[in-house]
């Protein structure tokens, strides 16, 4: 920031207030204004990257072979059991709801399946129940013609018989959101009188963001309400803090506004709210409070002791302007690294929070003087003659760590090489059933799936060649038969075994043809007899029009992302090493895309850090005019980074889409403390302070703002008690983030510069 | 009471209108026998398509009618016979040349895909005059031509996959060109579209196209080399025919 541009902000607020305060309002007003069209889209798929290798065999095999994110739906009353006239009537009305829904491509029940069976000779098709109410010999029918195929059996009902179980299956281009609300509201509407439990990916995925969002809101309220209660015992003025709050809510107003004008604009995805974006108000938040906070406290301690508002205005921006603008100019680009990130949805969120941080920049720079000069301060108040608590006991810490520089930085050190040992012991689990606390309704739901059903989660085999070569379809049975040997798998399905049942039916039902006839004009019979009775596009979900891409669908219990990339590994190599011929397979799944997607946000996550840092440590270099200046300004940071994972590895916290973005908050937040401490040591050593009494100057300055920039922020310890366990890790390591990179600027880089303060200002510039 | 009989006039003189003139249409001129090619198109809701080409020889307006599959070379050589059979199931075979077996198909149910096209073999059947009650909605312009527009509904003792059809039939040559088929449940289900040729003064189709609408799923049939009233021999239309791809 140039000599002309502190002046030029410094007659803004001092000699123009009103206008200051007029152009804040003008502005976030304007911005504002594109919160008409600010949306909040719950369609977690579209945050998953088009062009990464399983996404794009995934979104083949949706486009060949529809929708594989489907809901379950399991109905009944436990220990009952469920095989009655009432009940079955009931499946035909729920089967027949879901299919009228509009989003709704297939349903797969009982009451919407079909049978094979020898018709004197021809392979007869036809509904499995064949009308809603049904005799007894009909019930009995159908559970003599599911207990012969077992492999059914298990998908339509419960192992203790009790419950009956529906796989809806929506378009593809249905929002998950969308299509599980409509599915909810249909069986709750029509299962009044019944358990009823839900599980599928598509359940998950359209039920999880909204959940989230509304429980983070919710603790947002109250962390905003513990930040606002620790400001005001801090600063003990309640029109202070109302300050601090009206450039912290006029920034994120901007910041959304922003997003809804570039919705509008451009109609990009990219700047949709999404989950991913969840986090944007609260790392917002932090920064904007940050900027108050110092600018307060600072302008508290000068009135102190000069006794004109005018004047202490004037020195608290003096002194403050280049570390707010320079820790806003790092955070902003910081966050515009993440244009480059692989996941589209992360660039607009990073040029959101820059437009956001540049808007609080402004707001902390102007309006903020201008409202702390209009307003009458009374010098008598305790605000102002008495020192806060926070201040008191930071002079205590001061005194240690200038008075033992050595021993504080040995101890810092070593706590962060535990932090780095952590960090080997980190956990990636992308497993969204995760998110969930055991005994929790959606928990509950899915563990009854996993032990009543055939499980909610499922991997895809997409199988290209000629699928009524007999040579593939009998790899194609060797690999479920493989895949069935893992114990969480519940199912297999595949064309395979539907070839197989119309062999043993034509072949008047002996059990011994139950295979893959031994040639391919055999299994274009087969196909030719059933289009003769069976509909159309009963194969659609299983091999494509032209019979040269199948699908084989393992369905799976709940299992830690760990196993699935076990589990993706060992499949390959059983394909490697047993399937020879023109089969070509792609292994893949919501699970596997999710695998990948995490991958990716983590790698860019970790390589946004990388970036962030040297960005920062060149910006603090350029500006400090000293590369070394550069360097120390990202200690604290590099360390509460460190800190923050290790902690995570050490304590079993997965790293996860969710917890991930900590990275972005400990970059947003780490930074701003250690240019304050810079920026004021460099400001008092050019302005005379004895290089003995630097540090401690510094610290008795800086210190107080910084922790209590950091306790404010402590509020969102609510997000502690969150029903999610992401948001609840996020909450506890953000804690633990304020006071990792509050403690190790005023600790670690308070030491190093303690002890290099000669090095430091003898050549400084 | 004046105002009641006005309203009901209308309705009972299109009632009988209606079933005039599907009479007429049942009294139509219709060959003898016919022989043609067919390719059939169908396509899914994902827009990918399958085609045969199949030859067909019927006998009494259908009632008699062998086919054999051309092409695709996978299907060449699968052959189907059927044999409607007043008050008695039709008789319908099909020939798996791989299995060497001929399979008797199951005539249960009506409303099943032909060969998975988006024709059933109830809409392959002819549908007899008694078996259904007629009423006549409007009059209409369809592609320019004048059309009566009747309501077709099966009467209840006949086992049908379809509660009514709502079809358009020209006033000029009495064809029906445009046909639309409502489930059980009443929902619309199929929509048809027939255009006709004319041979040795008969009106016959030149091109049928079906579409499914809950399946979003098509059916486009096209004749070729149609020849009519050729004298085809009765006894073509026997098991042992099915085996010998015609030349």
């Amino acid at each position: 920031m140039t000599h002309g541009m502190k002046e030029w902000f410094l007659r803004q607020a001092l000699e123009a207030p009103k206008r200051s305060i007029l152009v804040g309002i003008l502005g976030t007003l304007v911005m504002g204004m594109g919160l008409r069209w600010f949306v909040i889209d719950d369609d977690m798929m579209k945050m998953l990257p088009e062009d990464i290798e399983s996404r794009i065999a995934w979104d083949a095999v949706r486009e060949e072979f529809g929708s594989t994110e489907v809901i379950f739906l399991a109905f009944g009353r436990e220990g009952k059991p469920v095989f009655n006239r009432e009940n079955l009537a009931v499946l035909w009305d729920v089967s027949r709801a879901l299919e009228d829904l509009p989003e709704v491509d297939e349903v797969f029940s009982i009451s919407s399946m079909t049978r094979m069976d020898n018709e004197d000779g021809f392979l007869e098709v036809s509904d499995l129940q064949p009308s809603r109410d049904l005799t007894n010999d009909e019930i009995k029918g159908i559970i003599d013609y599911l207990n012969q195929n077992p492999k059914m059996m298990k998908r339509v009902v419960s192992r203790g018989n009790d419950y009956f179980s529906i796989m809806i299956r929506p378009y593809n281009d249905v929002a998950s959101d969308v299509f599980r609300n409509q599915v909810v509201k249909t069986a709750e509407k029509l299962l009044p009188n019944y358990e009823v439990h839900f599980g599928g990916s598509a359940y998950l995925t359209g039920t999880i963001p909204s959940l989230i969002r509304n429980d983070v809101a919710a603790l947002m309220r109250a962390g905003l309400l513990i930040m606002v209660v620790i400001l005001l015992i801090n600063l003990r003025s309640v029109p202070a803090v109302g300050m601090v709050m009206t450039v912290i809510i006029l920034s994120l107003i901007s910041m959304m506004g922003f997003m809804g004008w570039v919705v509008f604009l451009t109609g990009s995805d990219r700047f949709l709210f999404t989950m991913l974006n969840t986090s944007m108000p609260i790392i917002l938040l932090t920064i904007a409070n940050s900027d108050g906070v110092h600018i307060l406290t600072k302008f508290f301690r000068e009135y102190r002791h000069r006794k004109n508002v005018r004047d202490s205005v004037w020195k608290t921006m003096h002194s403050l302007l280049l570390p707010v603008f320079l820790t806003s100019v790092t955070t902003i680009a910081a966050f515009l690294s993440l244009v480059f990130a692989p996941i589209e949805q992360m660039a607009g969120y990073g040029i959101s929070m820059a437009v956001g941080i540049a808007w609080a920049w402004w707001l902390s720079s102007t309006m903020l003087p201008g409202m702390i000069l209009l307003k009458k301060w009374d010098l008598n108040s305790r605000a102002v003659t008495h020192a806060s608590l926070f201040e008191r006991v930071i002079e205590q810490f001061g005194y240690i760590v200038i008075h033992h520089p050595k021993k504080v930085l040995v101890l810092g050190s070593a706590i962060v090489g535990i932090g780095a040992v952590g960090i080997t012991l980190l956990n990636i689990e992308v497993n969204i059933v995760t998110f969930f606390k055991p005994g929790t309704e959606i928990r509950n739901s899915i563990e009854f799936m996993d032990r009543e059903l055939t499980g909610t989660m499922d991997l895809e085999l997409r199988m290209e060649g000629d699928m009524k070569d007999p040579a593939n379809l009998n790899s194609m049975l060797a690999i479920e038969e493989h895949l069935e040997k893992n114990p969480d798998v519940t199912t297999t399905i595949s064309i395979a075994d539907v070839i197989k049942k119309m062999h043993r039916t034509v072949m008047d039902d002996d059990p011994a043809y139950e295979t893959i006839p031994d040639t391919r004009g055999k299994v274009n019979n087969l196909f030719t007899l059933y289009s003769m009775s069976g509909d159309p596009d009963d194969f659609s979900s299983l091999v494509d029009y032209d019979y040269k891409t199948g699908l084989t669908t393992a369905l799976m219990r709940t299992v830690p992302t760990s196993e699935i990339v076990r589990f993706v590994k060992d499949i390959n190599t059983f394909i490697d090493k047993n399937i020879d011929g023109d089969l070509s397979i792609t292994i893949t799944g919501m699970v596997v895309v999710f695998r990948d997607f995490v991958y990716l946000i983590i790698r860019s996550s970790f390589l946004s850090i990388f970036a962030s840092i040297l960005i920062i440590t060149l910006i603090a270099a350029l500006f400090f005019r000293r590369f070394l200046w550069g360097i120390l300004a990202v200690i604290p940071l590099i360390s509460a980074v460190i800190l923050n994972f290790g902690l995570m590895g050490l304590f079993g916290i997965d790293l996860s889409h969710v917890t991930v973005i900590l990275s972005s908050i400990i970059i947003g937040v780490g930074v701003d403390f250690a240019i304050h401490y810079i920026a004021q040591f460099r400001y008092f050593s050019a302005n005379g302070t004895a290089t003995d009494s630097l540090s401690r100057e510094v610290v008795h300055d800086v210190g107080y703002p910084i922790i209590l920039d950091a306790a404010s922020n402590m509020g969102f310890g609510a997000l502690l008690f969150s029903a999610f366990l992401p948001i609840q890790y996020i909450g506890g390591l953000m804690v633990f983030a304020m006071i990792s990179t509050s403690v190790a600027t005023l600790t670690l880089l308070a030491a190093i510069v303690e002890l290099m303060k000669k090095r430091l200002t003898r050549s400084k510039s | 009471m004046k105002k009641v009989l006005i309203c009901l006039l209308p309705a009972v003189i299109f009632a009988q209108s209606g079933y005039d003139i599907a009479g007429e249409m049942d009294a139509k001129r219709k060959p003898h026998d016919m022989r043609a090619d067919l390719t059939m198109v169908l396509t899914n809701a994902r827009g990918q398509t399958r085609t045969s080409t199949i030859r067909s020889v019927s006998l009494d307006g259908g009632k008699k009618q062998i086919i054999w599959f051309l092409a695709p070379a996978d299907d060449k050589g699968v052959a189907f016979l059927k044999i409607e059979r007043d008050n008695k199931d039709d008789d319908m075979r099909l020939w798996l040349p791989d299995f060497k077996k001929v399979r008797r198909i199951s005539s249960k149910k009506k409303g099943d895909s032909f060969m998975g096209s988006d024709l059933s073999y109830e809409d392959m059947t002819n549908r007899e005059l008694d078996e259904n009650d007629y009423r006549l909605l409007r009059s209409e312009k369809v592609d320019g031509r004048d059309c009566y527009v009747l309501e077709i509904t099966p009467k209840p003792k006949i086992k049908s996959t379809y509660s009514k059809h709502i079809t358009w039939v020209t006033k000029k040559d009495l064809l029906p060109i445009r046909e639309e088929s409502y489930d059980r449940s009443g929902r619309l289900m199929k929509k048809k579209e027939i255009r006709y040729t004319n041979i040795k003064g008969y009106d016959v189709p030149v091109e049928i196209y079906v579409e499914n609408v809950q399946k979003h799923h098509n059916t486009r049939l096209t004749f070729r080399n149609m020849e009519l009233d050729t004298g085809v021999n009765e006894n073509l239309f026997q098991e042992k025919n099915l085996k010998r791809l015609p030349r």
